[in-house]
């Protein structure tokens, strides 16, 4: 294998500015949806990669199927909508853990508006102290999220996009951490009440 | 170890040494500072082992500079032996040909001897001379060209010729894994640089070979097992939609074959009605003719005679009424005449009157009258006249004029008795009043005229009014005047009785009149008398012939209703055959049936006419416009039922269209639309069918996905052989894409349930292609194939390198460099590697080859012993690089470099050997 070379061979990046746009807007891209961008991502990996990277764009992969630019800090509006987007399925993940659902499966569920319904009932509170007013705060969001590349909108449900790994990952290691946490304070507990 | 294999690489001329010798045996610790030459040594390998210019690597050094490094003049050298299980030991070798840097390739039976390439004069035997001087050694040297040469060593098919020598290193299973054969090789030289999609891709290419040729166009496939399913459901959908519209063109087409039928049997019949018609015509028209004339002439004869009769009847009632009033005046004259005995009567009292007249005339003509009118107004004037003399008698010493008199002179008098009236001047004094104003004003007016305030007149001409009389004058024109009266009185008295004379000379005349009127009717009433008898007789007769004349005008009233009763009979049957024969005549002219189309009725379908048989000349007319509506309803129904067909055909139910002919298809069309139940269910049969067709290309990949999983898993007991570092797991395992497996067993699944004939709901409902979870699938392999142009195994995972240590969850990278410590990734890519190449290798044709491990000490030794015995159990002998050496080789090799010239002799190979086999090492020499 020769090393990457330094000239890009742009000429071979037909979907270049449509990736570039795509990307660029804070959306994800995900092997399921977006074939084309996909393919051609994968094909051309090292030259995007070499592109991007001197453009300064820090492109992440990851192999379960999605792509997206990484950015260390976000506009507010874009933070905004990622803290709720990040509320929003940690309260999904939450619930369907609850419900014995494979959270690795969250690409078969379909969302309607009576899960939202039930998510809401459930997390009033919290939900409103993120100035999500009722489910169709909820629907906005999962709208945003379509935008984002996390999920798809196909009325009346939204399905899930691989990306939503992105959120996944973080809820999984929340409770890792939670887990921790929790054994820890038994035991502190336990120790305090020895004392 | 085994027999068979590398034995001994040596390097003369190239690459900075002048001369260096390695084994390859077993593992090797290659010793040398940092850019002494020990990475450049192992390269040299590539050119006889890679073969091709654009497979090998140099790092950082071009291909053009390598050459010049490898290859500075043409006595530069590199030579490996290997001992092959057919042919022995053979040596190849490569070597320079002078300036152009170029090289060429060699091989020749035999161990390698540094010794067989000293020249006579001691020096280094150069390329040209080669072959020549082998040959004085009594050795064969084969020449080859690159691609002959790499042919001959991977032993794929395209040998140069039969003499040349069998030296095949690598046999692969697979002539075609050369490429990745040797691509893997290359990293072997240098294996610590293999990267993790290097690993996915040579593990894809070697397993390739297991997986069934599976890369399916799956929208080829869904549409080719579909298209009909697909097509037929539109038609029975267009079918269903149409179904209304159909059901009309039944209607319509029965009406068409019913309606042939009928044509088919009256058209000859109407020639044959029609020529009949037109004689029977002719004749009925002649004799309704005859009779209406008859009859008509019948009644004019009775017309002429009635004629005459009714004049006399008009004379006759003339006649009589004339006599009626003779009669009548006889009687009016007897009734006056009663009391009148005779005629001389009559003619005396005549005689009197006459004589009374007479005398009257004679008495009027004396008075010659003064008409009494002129009298009367005479006898007015009179009175009036009368009556001013008494009034002026009356005031005879007072009135005005005296008044006037007494203050105006005479002259000035006289003018104003010439404005003011007599009467005025008569005036007496408490009707008038005089003051001095008039004196004065009258004083003032000089000669005729007078002046008054306002007023002036002249007076001159106008006649004096008054005129003072005295009494006696008055007296005696009192008495003329009375006179006067009394004389006109008398006057007015004659002239009134005269005229009652005359009037009653009038009276008197019209009584004679009167008398000789009577006597004219009275002889008026002795002629009626004589003549009665005679009109009585006459008026009898007058009544006698008026009867008879009544009864035969009535009798002749009665005849001529007949006749014209007749008449209009006659006249409405020529009529009513007129107008038949019009109708006929023009149901003639415009007959219908005269088309083309109507030749050949029937040879059309049409169902048999059983009806009336025959026409009938009375009712023609009606039967033929029947015929002729029928005919035109035929030409519309071939209208309508072709504007529905093609509606049928725009609405999309076409499957008909290539019938022999349009009403063949209109049959079919309509026999479908009747069986649309049953065609809906053998469509779910097709629809099955079309799903089990489609998942034979899916079972495939899903097939080809569980193979390579097997594959994997042997591929992996392979590697966790050994313990690699600190890892208790390591492997390479291939993570399912889970949409698109998901998508393919869905449809496997459905396909199956199908295929038993399983009948479930989603067929009963709807078309399997409408279910909407069967959609996405379907779509999502559709669109990840065409992203791709294919779908093929290796699009449905990704392989994940698993690492798992010691009291530590398993953990799953994409890239295997971030799953572990630098020593820890080197050995999994180095063990990863070997397995590679392992598996690739003929197993029944194992040559020991060597792997190359760069910067070996960043292994500790148990990890060194592990990595050896690894790479040994796949056929390798390890070299170790390092400016260290490393115990845990068996030969340890240093470099020795002076005056910038590398030098490896094999006097200088240190041995180790393991402590099991020999109770101490081998010290070096
Ligand atoms: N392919 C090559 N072409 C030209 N020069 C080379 C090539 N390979 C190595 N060299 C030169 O040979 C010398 C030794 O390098 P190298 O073999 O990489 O040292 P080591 O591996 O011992 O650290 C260096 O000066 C290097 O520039
Ligand atoms: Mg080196």
């Amino acid at each position: 294998m020769t090393d990457v070379p330094r000239t890009v061979p742009l000429d071979q990046l037909p979907k270049l500015r449509e990736l570039f746009e795509a990307l660029n807007s804070g959306r994800h891209l995900n092997r399921h949806h977006d074939h084309a961008l996909w393919v051609e991502l994968e094909q051309q990996l090292k030259h995007y990669q070499t592109l991007f990277a001197a453009l300064g764009y820090d492109l992440r992969i990851d192999g379960r199927g999605y792509a997206w630019f990484h950015t260390a800090d976000a506009t507010s509006t874009v933070s905004k909508n990622s803290r709720r987007l990040a509320l929003f399925f940690l309260l999904l993940f939450e619930y369907q853990a609850d419900q014995g659902q494979h959270l690795g499966k969250f690409h078969s569920w379909s969302l309607d508006r009576s899960l939202l319904q039930v998510l809401w009932e459930k997390n009033q509170a919290l939900l409103e102290a993120e100035d999500v007013a009722d489910v169709d705060g909820l629907a906005d969001i999962l709208n945003t999220g379509a935008r984002y590349g996390f999920c798809l909108s196909e009325e009346p449900h939204w399905r899930l996009l691989p990306a939503v790994y992105r959120y996944l990952d973080h809820f999984e290691e929340l409770a890792a951490e939670l887990r921790v946490q929790k054994t820890e304070d038994v035991a502190l507990a336990h120790w305090e009440d020895d004392v | 170890m085994n027999e068979y294999g590398f034995q001994r690489l040596v390097l003369l001329n190239s690459a900075g040494y002048e001369r260096a010798e390695l084994p390859l045996d077993d593992a090797v610790s290659l010793v040398a500072p940092n850019n002494t030459g020990k990475t450049s040594l192992i390269n040299a390998l590539q050119f006889l082992l890679i073969i091709d210019k654009r497979r090998m690597d140099f790092g950082p050094h071009s291909a053009d500079a390598s050459r010049r490094f490898y290859f500075p003049n043409n006595s530069a050298y590199i030579l490996l032996e290997v001992v092959l299980p057919e042919v022995g030991s053979v040596v190849m070798g490569c070597v320079g040909k002078g300036m152009s840097h170029d090289y060429g390739y060699f091989v020749y039976r035999g161990q390698l001897n540094i010794e067989d390439f000293r020249g006579p004069d001691g020096s280094t035997v150069q390329e040209p001379r080669l072959a020549q001087h082998f040959e004085r050694l009594g050795k064969v040297v084969y020449r080859y060209e690159p691609n002959e040469f790499t042919a001959a060593l991977y032993g794929s098919g395209n040998r140069r010729r039969n003499e040349a020598l069998d030296f095949t290193v690598f046999k692969l299973d697979y002539a075609r894994h050369a490429s990745a054969y040797q691509r893997v090789l290359t990293r072997t030289l240098r294996l610590d640089k293999l990267k993790s999609d290097e690993v996915k891709e040579y593990l894809l290419e070697i397993f390739k070979r297991e997986l069934p040729d599976a890369n399916i166009d799956f929208k080829a496939e869904w549409d080719k097992a579909f298209a009909e399913v697909n097509a037929e459901r539109a038609q029975y959908r267009a079918a269903l939609a149409l179904k209304p519209t159909i059901e009309r063109l039944a209607d319509e087409q029965a009406e068409r074959l019913e309606l042939r039928g009928r044509i088919i049997h009256f058209r000859p019949l109407v020639d044959t009605a029609l020529a009949a018609w037109q004689q029977h015509y002719d004749e009925t028209r002649v004799q309704l003719g005859h009779a209406l004339a008859e009859a008509q002439k019948q009644s004019h004869k009775l017309d002429s005679n009635q004629n005459a009769w009714v004049v006399e009847q008009t004379e006759l009632g003339q006649r009589q009424k004339a006599l009626e009033a003779l009669n009548e005046e006889h009687a009016t004259l007897a009734r006056r005449f009663a009391l009148t005995p005779d005629l001389a009567m009559l003619e005396r009292q005549r005689d009197d009157a006459k004589a009374a007249y007479e005398n009257q005339v004679a008495r009027v003509h004396q008075a010659n009258q003064v008409a009494p009118q002129a009298l009367r107004r005479r006898i007015a004037a009179t009175k009036r006249e009368l009556e001013s003399l008494h009034h002026q008698l009356a005031h005879l010493g007072s009135n005005l004029y005296l008044a006037l008199a007494a203050r105006l002179d005479e002259a000035r008098l006289a003018r104003l008795n010439r404005i003011l009236s007599r009467d005025a001047m008569a005036l007496p004094p408490d009707r008038f009043e005089l003051t001095s104003e008039l004196t004065d004003v009258i004083r003032h007016s000089a000669g005729e005229e007078l002046q008054f305030a306002g007023l002036r007149l002249d007076t001159e001409g106008l006649p004096a009014q008054f005129s003072q009389r005295t009494e006696a004058e008055l007296q005696d024109e009192l008495a003329a005047q009375q006179s006067q009266l009394e004389q006109l009185q008398t006057q007015l008295s004659t002239a009134e009785a005269l005229e009652k004379a005359v009037q009653l000379q009038r009276e008197l005349e019209k009584r004679l009149r009167e008398a000789e009127q009577a006597l004219d009717d009275y002889r008026r009433f002795l002629e009626l008398q004589t003549q009665e008898s005679l009109r009585y007789d006459e008026l009898e007769r007058i009544a006698q012939r008026h009867a008879e004349l009544s009864d035969k005008l009535r009798r002749i009233a009665e005849l001529r209703t007949q006749y014209r009763k007749q008449e209009r009979e006659h006249e409405a049957a020529i009529d009513t055959l007129d107008a038949q024969h019009r109708q006929i005549d023009r149901l003639r002219r415009e007959r219908a049936d005269q088309t083309p189309e109507f030749d050949a009725l029937s040879e059309l379908p049409h169902t048999p006419w059983l009806g009336r048989q025959n026409f009938s000349l009375d009712e023609l007319a009606e039967q033929l416009e029947a015929y002729q509506q029928n005919c035109r309803r035929l030409i519309r129904l071939n209208e309508l039922t072709a504007a529905k067909l093609q509606e049928i055909h725009h609405g999309g139910l076409t499957k008909y269209a290539n019938e022999s002919d349009s009403e063949r298809e209109m049959e079919r069309i309509i026999d479908f639309a009747n069986h649309l139940a049953q065609e809906a269910e053998a469509l779910a049969r097709k629809e099955r069918s079309a799903i089990v067709n489609v998942t034979v290309s899916l079972r495939e990949l899903r097939d080809g996905l569980q193979v390579f999983k097997a594959q994997m898993r042997r591929f992996n007991r392979l590697i966790s052989g050994r313990q690699l570092s600190d890892l208790k797991v390591f492997k390479i395992e291939p993570q399912e894409d889970a949409p698109l497996v998901e998508a393919i067993e869905l449809l496997i699944n459905t396909a199956e349930k199908a295929d038993t004939g399983e009948t479930f709901e989603l067929f009963n409902q709807t078309s399997i292609t409408d279910d909407a979870a069967i959609t996405r699938a379907k779509d999502l392999l559709i669109r990840a194939g065409e992203a791709r142009g294919c779908l093929r195994v290796e699009n449905l995972f990704r392989l994940e390198f698993v690492v798992g240590k010691e009291n530590q969850r398993e953990e799953a990278f994409a890239d295997i460099d971030s799953a572990a410590s630098n020593g820890t990734v080197l050995m999994a890519k180095l063990v990863t590697g070997l397995a590679l190449l392992h598996l690739m290798q003929d197993r029944r044709h194992r040559i020991r080859a060597v792997c190359y491990l760069d910067e070996a000490s960043a292994l500790d030794p148990r990890n060194q012993r592990n990595l050896i015995e690894t790479a040994r159990e796949f056929g390798f002998a390890l070299i170790f690089a390092s400016p260290t050496p490393q115990v845990t080789a068996r030969y340890c090799v240093p470099i020795s470099s002076r005056g910038g010239v590398n030098r490896i002799s094999r006097l200088s190979w240190q041995i180790l050997e393991p402590f099991e086999s020999q109770n101490a090492p081998l010290e070096p020499a």
